[in-house]
């Protein structure tokens, strides 16, 4: 497939190889989270109104599923501020490693490798969610708890552990990083071949080997493996969208439940936020309650009951009308392809749901970023009550009915016949028009 | 393609060539117009929307933290729906997506507003007044007449589904290991 | 190492400059304006005004800046005629009070946040010298000593709809009495009804002629402007609980108890917090619930509270004439003089 090497442009590889605009931007994104932590803390209590509830999910959670995942793959994760306190004191410096660094660091144990964990982070998003997202308090709390986490896993294990096994967000943008249009590959592999110092691993903060890298999930696009390279053998590449998707790629039983996961919790948060239903609101906020224990399970049973039965009748429909035998393990692992295009146009078309009717907070609490009764810039007062438009419904029917080819194509693509991927296809039908009538219905 | 460079194809294999080509070409191009043909009318065929004559509809709507109860709301199309706005513990709103319509009450005092259900589809109603945590999330839906656009969209996401297939048998590529 | 180093400053400088801009913007924000004091609306549940006690000193001005919590909720000052403010979550608005007498004030709410609303009060203690706030006038109730706890039920009561408008016919025939204001504050319509039933001038008019005859007395003792004013603030204060109509079914006191004139006594006190022994209130458009009280038990009522129901206790917040035009409207459930008509 066609690729476009951003090295081979002089002006994006001086951007990329220079430590600078990165570091820059690790420097804000790092301030700007102290600061939303401040605010959390000591701003207005009333969400709308607070920097840390508006910035962190509107602003920021809109910003990675419509522009950084899409455009960039993992692309937040290169400026992400979470890991660098950590990062920087396992690398004994903040430009770059000079290797005086402390940290126990210790290899993650094995039986927690994958994203199991992740998948489970996101799913106990998804349960406390409606508290964290409405509550600065609570958004505080659960930033400063992340960043601390972060901070001692990197003093007590290698590199980028948390980033890789524990933090959701991770597993959510490692998994649709894969059809993100942006890759770290090796040039010419021969060279690699020959070269028997690894530098480009041992700088990886991800503990990956460019020549080994198929996929672009666990890569960071930390761009260390492009600046210690001797012979100028790392690319970067723009590719087609999907690029990681096909029958030769090779996936875990590990993505298929982040998949579904991620599927579920784009069903329920869609329910719960968008849904005329005020109990199941209610309840999803009362946490600790009865409700909230009986939404908990409602919750549980569709991520870990429902939808994975669905799929794994699907996926064994699928192998029983195939030649080609393979166990139902590794089926389930190769086939959960298909829930990377279905999961993330439906979290897009989610988003845009969302973001378009509450785009109108994001101004003023620029004006008044902790609620205080400020008003930098002229802007306080004027949010208005959101509008979903007809513009906003249409866009995401195009997108759930592009999610929808995207991931019949891949279907048919990682099965043998047509009639192979007919259950697969029927799959992603049910969640699609699940989805679409949660949204427009 | 090899053997051409050591003889010459006769002509008649040339031309049936040529003629494959064309078939090919012809195929996919009658591919792409049927499926824009099924997309067009996917989206603008003109479906019979039943014809009721309009009524006078009051809807009385009891709005709690962070609930309209009802939420779900049906009238037909041209109805004159006349909303009463309860609120039960603290001051509500109600702003209707796509109409210039809004009331706010407080407890005790029953908001009324009237207007003309003249657009069809789904709206949805939205709390307009700040009313804790949960008020941005405070929704309920109004059907005016026959969800026409979920309608389409499922009529849609069957053509992608179509259309994913087929554009694999008419534009293979090379991640294809399967399909010849 | 110098470019480690500046990298060092970089990210200490960004992390203050964070820090700062909470610390620098109200020392901005706040440098060409007085000292205000700071007060928090939250729902009574959550703790209603913070904080609830204000000092101040007579003819000194205090600037509030009033912000809300949770909801949206009122700012006003009981028995006084300034318009109320409007308090929007996360919103702050500013307001400037003077006193000139000392005294306790009490600010209140006057948006309905749920049951507990009328809970969330707060007291301005003015001090310094000056005539002090004059004190109440003993209520009429405490005066005659009217027991407000006691029920009142009527056990006459018209056969149907009274009418201001016939009972005026009568007007020239009524001893002194019967239009006599005193007589109107003390006498409930059913007392006066049975006095003047047993006036021998009168014995040639029916019961409901004479019924007409006491609701034009009542109507008397009032005007269309204080019935109005008296359905404002029913609507904005009472509907809640008493429901707009007038029948008791307000949305506050859904899945209470019913009132029941004979079990209610003031010896039973409503758990505060659970709400366990409220009731709910009367039917306002039930002759025999409205005809046995006069004017001076539904003042004292208003004032005091309490009687075991739930009842909240309204003698700070309303002016006397406050009260008398809520007594008026609210005789209007049952009287056929309502301003509608």
């Amino acid at each position: 497939m066609t690729r476009l090497d951003l090295t081979h442009i002089s002006w994006t590889q001086t951007l990329l190889r220079s430590r600078w605009p990165q570091f820059l931007l690790r420097a804000i994104t790092l301030a700007g989270f102290v600061f939303t932590i401040f605010a959390g803390l000591f701003g207005s209590v009333v969400g709308s109104h607070n920097f840390a509830i508006i910035f962190v999910w509107i602003a920021w959670w809109t910003a990675l599923k419509l522009f950084f995942i899409p455009f960039g793959g993992r692309s937040w994760c290169s400026i992400c501020p979470i890991p660098m306190p950590g990062e920087w004191l396992q690398n004994g410096g903040i430009l770059q490693p000079c290797g005086k660094g402390i940290g126990l660091g210790k290899r993650w144990p094995k039986a927690m490798r994958g994203s199991w964990l992740q998948a489970g982070g996101f799913l106990m998003v998804g349960l406390f969610g409606a508290v964290t997202l409405t509550s600065p308090l609570v958004t505080a709390i659960v930033l400063m708890v992340i960043l601390l986490l972060a901070l001692i896993l990197s003093l007590v294990f290698e590199r980028r552990s948390f980033c890789n096994y524990l933090c959701p967000i991770g597993g959510f943008t490692g998994l649709y990083a894969q059809v993100g249009p942006v890759e770290v590959r090796v040039k010419d592999a021969d060279i690699c071949a020959a070269h028997d110092e690894k530098v480009c691993y041992d700088a990886c903060p991800w503990g990956l080997y460019p020549l080994a890298l198929k996929s672009s999930a666990n890569c960071g696009l930390c761009m260390e493996c492009l600046r210690v390279c001797p012979t100028d053998n790392i690319a970067v590449n723009l590719r087609p969208w999907g690029s990681d998707l096909g029958s030769k790629t090779k996936h875990n039983l590990d993505e298929a439940f982040l998949g579904l996961v991620m599927l579920a919790s784009a069903l329920v948060d869609s329910a719960i936020f968008l849904g005329p239903w005020g109990q199941l609101k209610s309840a999803a906020y009362a946490i600790g309650s009865l409700p909230w224990l009986l939404f908990a399970g409602v919750f549980i049973v569709v991520a870990l009951g429902i939808l994975p039965g669905l799929y794994i009748a699907a996926v064994w429909a699928s192998m029983r009308l195939g030649a080609i035998k393979t166990t139902l393990r590794q089926s389930l692992a190769q086939f959960s392809q298909l829930l990377v295009p279905l999961g993330m146009m439906a979290w897009i078309a989610f988003t845009i749901s969302f973001a378009f009717a509450k785009f109108s907070y994001v101004l003023p609490v620029i004006s008044d970023p902790l609620g205080w009764g400020w008003n930098l810039i002229g802007m306080s007062g004027t949010s208005w009550v959101g509008q979903s438009t007809s513009f906003s419904l249409l866009l995401q029917v195009v997108l759930l009915a592009v999610g929808l080819f995207w991931a019949s194509r891949v279907a048919r693509r990682i099965t043998e016949s047509v009639k192979q991927a007919l259950p697969l296809i029927a799959f992603s039908i049910i969640f699609s028009l699940s989805m679409l009538w949660l949204l427009i219905g | 393609m090899a053997p051409q460079t050591c003889r010459r194809p006769d002509k008649s294999m040339e031309s049936k060539a040529l003629n494959n080509a064309t078939k090919r070409l012809w195929k996919r191009w009658g591919w792409i117009f049927l499926f824009a043909v099924s997309l067009l009318l996917i989206l603008f065929t003109p479906l019979p929307i039943p014809s009721n004559s309009p009524a006078d509809r009051n809807i009385r709507i009891e709005a709690s933290m962070f609930q309209f109860s009802p939420g779900e709301l049906k009238v037909n199309q041209g109805d004159r729906v006349t909303i009463e706005l309860v609120s039960t513990d603290v001051v509500h709103g109600f702003s209707l997506d796509g109409y210039n319509f809004e009331l706010k009450a407080d407890p005790g005092q029953t908001a009324t507003g009237t207007f003309i259900a003249d657009k069809s589809g789904v709206f949805r109603f939205r709390c307009s007044v700040a009313c804790g945590n949960l008020h941005p999330f405070m929704i309920g839906k109004l059907k005016v007449g026959p969800n026409l656009l979920l309608l389409r969209s499922i009529a849609l996401s069957l053509l992608a589904v179509i259309a994913a297939l087929v554009s694999l048998r008419m534009f293979p590529d090379q991640q294809s290991r399967y399909i010849k | 190492m110098k470019k480690e180093y500046l990298a060092r400053s970089l990210v200490i400088l960004f992390i203050l400059v964070a820090v700062t801009i909470p610390f620098a913007g109200q020392w901005l924000s706040g440098r060409n304006q007085p000292a205000a004091i700071e007060l928090h609306a939250r729902m009574p549940e959550n703790g209603g005004w913070s904080p609830d006690t204000i000092q101040a000193e007579v003819s000194q001005p205090i600037h509030l800046h009033i912000t809300s919590d949770d909801v949206v909720h009122g700012f006003a000052i009981g028995k006084s005629d300034q318009p109320a403010l409007e308090i929007i979550p996360g919103e702050f608005i500013e307001t400037t009070l003077i006193f000139d007498k000392p005294g306790k004030y009490t600010f209140y709410c006057n948006r309905w946040c749920g049951p507990n609303h009328w809970r969330m009060r707060g007291t301005i203690e003015v001090s310094g010298t000056g005539t002090p706030l004059a004190l109440d006038p003993q209520p009429l109730f405490l005066k005659l000593g009217i027991d407000i706890d006691a029920p009142q039920p009527a056990k006459t009561i018209p056969s149907k709809t009274t009418s201001a408008e016939r009972g005026a016919q009568f007007a020239g025939l009524l001893p002194a009495y019967a239009k006599n204001r005193d007589t109107y504050l003390s006498t409930s319509p059913e007392n006066l009804w049975l006095r003047l039933r047993a006036e021998a001038t009168l014995s040639n008019l029916s019961d409901n002629d004479l019924w007409d005859a006491v609701t034009w007395i009542w109507l008397q003792q009032t005007t269309m402007d204080a019935l109005a004013n008296g359905q404002k603030l029913f609507a904005n204060n009472c509907a809640a609980c008493h429901g707009e109509t007038g029948k008791g079914d307000g949305v506050m006191v859904r899945g209470l108890p019913v009132w029941n004139p004979g079990l209610h006594s003031s010896g039973d006190s409503p758990h505060l917090s659970t709400g366990e022994g409220f009731v709910s209130p009367p039917d306002f458009t039930d002759p025999k619930n409205m005809l046995g009280a006069s004017p001076a038990l539904l003042e004292g009522k208003i004032i005091r509270g309490g009687m075991g129901t739930g009842m909240p206790y309204w003698g700070p917040i309303f002016t006397a004439k406050q009260i008398e035009d809520i007594v008026s409207y609210i005789y209007t459930f049952v009287w056929g003089f309502s301003n509608q008509e």
